[in-house]
């Protein structure tokens, strides 16, 4: 993880204008049986903004990854608007890719992990010179370094998860849709989740991530839209700053002015993107401090609180690095 | 972020080598040997010390060889490229990258034809060492027909349909049945509509008819050339339109 002291380059990259998720009443009915079509989705809307983390709950067959594949582009939505940066989401994706973790994690099993990462970086527009770094770098954030030689057909659950998200962000792309990253996570993959969430976590990207475990997706998101045999049940609202986030951490978005941050926050961790998550003793040293930045010539483009246990991961890790 | 599709040539063509060119090798030595064998032609028969007689069996069975080559390496040049993809599902990862699903699989297909034709290169190679001259370019140019027919066919039918394997075999056995027994269905009073049949059918019977002069270097009329070829272009134009439209399964 890179610190505010290479604030230059983390603005490296991306267009400025956000990435945004769109779906307006969307419906899929699956019409392999003529005589029983099955209504899959029935009129399902949902934002995930830029610089959000979106996250969609409900139980097996809700319909999450069917709402998933159209969201990526991979389905076509019966009736329905999808948008991706206002456009059809084939487009977004052909211009520009997304990084998706489908469910189940499909790749052929004769390849080895290493040689799978390279490839699907090639594919994602990785350049040369950076293609060994990105899949080194993602092997090691996933914990996967050590079974960079293993066939992928051997990785069994957990491990097959590590891949699927490793494969995700070997690229960087602005738009990230996960299908079911925690089932079967185990606790040590989950924190890794977490801190990577935290790290993805950027003013111009949008996160999409659907998983049957509400109160975890709860931790990592910043709303969760439930759905249900297909239909939403409760849409997702905003997370407020609660209390509990005071003595936390939050991320701070500058348009520019990034070469001020670790004097004003000594503890600033720079997540990339002009983003930075900064620990607080509480709102008031917050202000304070945001004020120090402003008054320094600052241009701030976004302050949103990240969760304490998330952070707290992420920071521990943090601290070391530093 | 642009994919990077033509440094993953590179993958693809490893791939055609590593997954397919030894099953290719061993089907089409299966359909020669079979063939060879409805004709009576045996391993003692191919001693080139045998005469002219010899020679030209040697020559015979070079064809056979040749031919269920072609057959099967073009065949093979576009399984599972896109039925088998998208049946496992390796789709969904490869196209969340910013790459047309037109591209990747149109030059998969291209590379797996490059492929075979090496493969038959090295083949014919090995044969005119160990056994009897034959025409490197004939080899080379009638492995790549027979890409363009049967891999181009094979190609649009595995955007449609998962089975295209058998109805692959189907569709060209079918021309050559119509082909073989021409006379006995002009003598029944059916022989237009099968000709009308054999037209619309992808003119396998074309290609074997031409082994002869591919394998013996000769020239070839362009004429001759035109409709396996042009009905393989069709096939491959056709499944890149259709993969536009229906880039995924379903």
């Amino acid at each position: 993880m890179s610190t505010a002291s290479d604030a230059g380059t983390a603005d490296a990259g991306g267009s400025a204008a956000g990435a945004v998720i769109e779906l307006s009443h969307v419906s899929k009915t699956f019409a392999s049986r003529p005589a029983s079509p099955a209504r899959a989705l029935d009129d399902v809307s949902f934002r995930v903004a830029a610089g959000e983390v979106g996250g969609i709950s409900g139980p097996a067959g809700a319909g999450k990854s069917t709402l998933l594949a159209i969201a990526a582009g991979q389905l076509r939505p019966s009736s329905g608007s999808v948008r991706i940066d206002g456009i059809e989401p084939r487009r977004f994706v052909e211009r520009e890719g997304i990084a998706y973790m489908p469910q189940p994690l499909a790749l052929p099993g004769g390849w080895r992990v290493a040689d799978a990462l390279t490839r699907l970086a090639v594919l994602s527009g990785v350049r040369p010179t950076y293609t060994k770094h990105r899949v080194e770098a993602a092997m090691r954030e996933l914990g996967l370094y050590d079974d960079r030689r293993r066939r992928v057909r051997s990785l069994k659950g957990d491990a097959r998860l590590r891949l699927g998200l490793a494969q995700a962000i070997v690229a960087d792309h602005r738009v990230i849709i996960l299908d079911e990253p925690l089932d079967g996570m185990g606790p040590e993959s989950l924190d890794r989740l977490r801190e990577l969430i935290v790290r993805l976590r950027a003013f111009d990207r949008a996160i999409l991530i659907a998983s049957r475990d509400t109160a975890e997706l709860q931790r990592l998101t910043d709303r969760v839209t439930l759905i249900d045999r297909g239909r939403t049940r409760r849409p997702g609202t905003p997370r407020r700053a609660t209390p509990a986030d005071a003595e936390g951490v939050f991320h701070i978005t500058l348009h520019h002015g990034g070469e001020h941050v670790l004097a004003v926050f000594p503890n600033a961790i720079s997540l990339g993107r002009s983003t930075y998550a900064v620990r607080v003793a509480g709102f008031g040293p917050l202000n304070h401090g945001l004020r120090e930045l402003l008054d320094r010539g600052a241009l701030l483009a976004a302050v949103t609180p990240a969760h304490a246990a998330v952070d707290t991961n992420a920071l521990a890790v943090n601290e070391v690095g530093t | 972020m642009k994919g990077r599709l033509t440094a993953y040539a590179g993958y693809q063509l490893r791939d055609y080598f590593v997954t397919r060119a030894l099953p290719t090798l061993i089907a089409s030595g299966l359909v020669a040997w079979g063939l060879a064998a409805a004709r009576g032609i045996t391993l003692s028969d191919l001693d080139p010390a045998g005469g002219i007689d010899a020679r030209d069996r040697i020559q015979q069975t070079f064809e056979l060889v040749l031919a269920a080559f072609a057959f099967v390496a073009g065949a093979a040049a576009a399984h599972g490229v896109v039925a088998r993809h998208r049946a496992r599902g390796y789709d969904r990862l490869v196209f969340s990258r910013p790459v047309s699903p037109v591209r990747y699989y149109t030059q998969g297909v291209v590379l797996a034809g490059i492929g075979a034709v090496i493969l038959g290169i090295v083949g014919a190679e090995v044969f005119a060492v160990a056994v009897h001259p034959v025409s490197l370019p004939g080899v080379a140019g009638y492995v790549a027909l027979a890409w363009l027919l049967v891999g181009g066919l094979a190609f649009l039918l595995s955007t449609v349909t998962a089975f295209y394997l058998p109805l692959l075999v189907l569709v060209l056995a079918a021309d050559l049945a119509l082909d073989h027994f021409a006379g006995e269905l002009s003598a029944a009073g059916v022989g237009p509509v099968a000709a009308i049949l054999q037209f619309a059918l992808p003119p396998a019977h074309v290609l074997v008819t031409l082994r002869g002069e591919f394998a013996r270097g000769l020239a070839i009329d362009p004429r001759a050339l035109a409709w396996p070829a042009g009905f393989g272009l069709a096939c491959i134009v056709a499944a890149m339109v259709l993969l536009r439209r229906r880039p995924f399964r379903s």
